[in-house]
């Protein structure tokens, strides 16, 4: 499912145009990319959070040549499903 | 940094005011955003948001595991997981902070990710071994020259071309006793230029010559040692030092400070003692000058006060051998011959250019970048131009702004000194107030440098306490 699909399922669900729904998709996703900036964790309840942790440096080998490379720290955007929502995954059958 | 967490009302509450709709509106839109998006997921389906990243399904298969308590084997069962993947957009925006930073290649040891200012000192005897052969070498050449000359040996400059440090040896002398050029006699004695010159207590550059003189009339040398002590703290400074030696045949030894651009006579001993007053007096002067010029240079050029840092102990040449004592007999014969035909008052200024170790100027090479970063740290800052104009909003700090602008949140100490007149207590800024954002030299903000973080820590513990 992509944005378009998405949006199209939404204002289906809502009785909305797509434009509007468009528009709202929009200004979500900006002001969750804002907060998440200034590393504050969203709560999306029944859903799961969206928190930036620190990857610290390291230092990785590669395998066959053995060169050695210093990777720098990095900010990353980590989703940690809520117990709610697992629980509602464990009833899905596996394959 | 702050890790407050919005919860969901917030969020519809941030949606509500910004696109203008009501908040039911805006949580009733919510609501079916994340219920879409699980059905979808449930479905095995991959959903895709524009900016904002990919939800997918994963399967984590079943594993084993210990129990902690009982030490038995237990079975954890398999289960879906939700995985999100922030797109590129969303990724760089959040690691903007680091985004400067990008992966080195070591190559190698990793004692080079510790190791990389300094070099470690060469072995001091293997220097002092290359040196005394150095110099014999140059003696050898010495006295080949004296000998095509015939006596007319004027000045004889060796250089070393991989050496840059120069020590013009010949006589020396910044000082010399009244007393002994007094007790002196016809002949040039070897104690009084034994005898250490202390220049002052704080500018501890002691020039100690030794000759030892054989018995015969004429002067021989067999063996010159010169020792140049350098006292960490001394304010001494010129990493050049020339001493110029002079003699002549009778006892009237001529100054040449080369240093100071002084000449310095010392007339006979046989005239009256109003000239050695006056001599003693331009000595003097001419000592002070050079100490004042050795201060200047000590504060003012910091390659010298590197040089001077550097511990370095003890410089030993030993310029003649003793088994060359014959061969240089015979050339300060030569040189003596001279004197005498030429009368009193003539100079020799034989100069050797002394080699100076190549760790030195690698020692100062590496130091001017971080000495210009001590500069600036010393400097008061001045903001003239500005990145931005932030209004502080609830919730607003300066370390956050001071993330964004300069990378790391040590560095509001900035913002808050360009904007000290409007802040009274950084910790506590009303909201509302306009906080300009001043263009910091980039050498003061390396996140990366270790210096620039500990002066930052240290403005902030300034600031913080006097709060």
């Amino acid at each position: 499912m992509n944005h378009k699909e998405l949006i199209a399922a939404l204002s289906e669900k809502m009785n909305a145009p797509k434009s509007i729904v468009e528009s709202l998709l929009e200004t979500t996703v900006a002001t969750c990319t804002e907060l998440l900036v200034e590393e504050k964790t969203i709560g999306f309840q029944s859903f799961g959070n969206f928190e930036v942790r620190k990857k610290e440096e390291r230092l990785s080998v590669h395998p066959a040549t053995q060169v050695r490379t210093l990777i720098p720290p990095k900010l990353v955007v980590n989703f940690k499903q809520s117990t709610i929502l697992k629980d509602k995954l464990k009833d899905l059958p596996h394959e | 940094m702050s890790k407050d967490k919005i919860s969901s009302q917030e969020i519809i509450d941030f949606v509500s005011s910004k696109a203008s709709v009501s908040k039911r509106a805006a949580e009733e839109f919510l609501k079916v955003l994340t219920s879409t998006i699980e059905e979808a997921l449930m479905a095995g389906e991959v959903v895709k948001i524009k900016n904002f990243g990919t939800f997918k399904m994963q399967w984590n298969e079943q594993r084993k595991s210990v129990n902690v308590q009982t030490g038995e084997d237990i079975i954890l069962p398999g289960f879906h997981k939700v995985t999100f993947n922030p797109d590129s957009q969303l990724r760089d925006l959040v690691n903007e902070p680091f985004a400067h930073l990008e992966p080195v290649e070591l190559d190698g040891s990793p004692i080079e990710k510790t190791n990389t200012s300094f070099e470690p000192p060469l072995d001091p005897l293997r220097t002092l071994n290359e040196q005394a052969f150095e110099i014999r070498n140059i003696l050898d050449e010495i006295r080949e020259l004296s000998t095509i000359i015939d006596g007319k040996v004027e000045s004889i400059e060796i250089v070393e071309q991989e050496h840059t440090f120069e020590l013009r040896e010949d006589v020396v002398e910044p000082i010399i006793d009244s007393n002994i050029i007094e007790s002196e006699r016809s002949e040039y004695s070897v104690e009084e230029m034994a005898e250490p010159i202390v220049v002052e207590p704080e500018l501890s550059v002691i020039i100690e010559i030794e000759k030892v003189e054989n018995e015969l009339p004429h002067q021989d040398f067999e063996e010159v040692d010169i020792q140049i002590n350098f006292n960490p703290k001394s304010e001494s400074a010129v990493p050049e030092i020339s001493i110029s030696i002079t003699e002549s045949s009778e006892s009237e030894p001529e100054l040449n400070d080369s240093v100071s651009d002084h000449n310095v006579l010392i007339e006979e001993q046989n005239e009256k003692k109003r000239k050695h007053k006056k001599t003693w007096l331009i000595v003097i002067s001419s000592l002070i000058l050079l100490v004042f010029l050795g201060i200047g240079a000590y504060s003012f050029y910091p390659p010298a006060r590197n040089f001077m840092d550097k511990n370095y102990s003890s410089i030993k040449f030993s310029v003649l051998k003793k088994s060359e004592s014959i061969s240089m007999t015979d050339m300060f014969n030569t040189v003596s011959g001279w004197f005498a035909s030429k009368k009193e008052n003539e100079i020799v200024p034989q100069s050797i250019v002394i080699p100076k170790d190549t760790m030195q100027i690698d020692s100062i090479e590496a130091k001017p970048e971080v000495d210009s970063l001590q500069i600036l740290f010393d400097n008061p800052r001045v903001y003239t131009t500005y990145l931005g104009t932030e209004r502080i909003h609830d919730g607003s700090r300066l370390t956050i702004m001071a993330k964004r602008y300069y990378g790391s949140k040590d560095f509001w100490v900035y913002i808050y000194e360009a904007n000290r007149e409007h802040i009274a207590n950084p910790d506590r800024i009303p909201v509302g107030t306009l906080i300009k954002v001043p263009k910091v030299d980039k050498r003061l903000i390396d996140s990366s440098n270790e210096r620039c973080i500990r002066k930052a820590k240290e403005l902030h513990d300034i600031y913080v306490k006097r709060n």
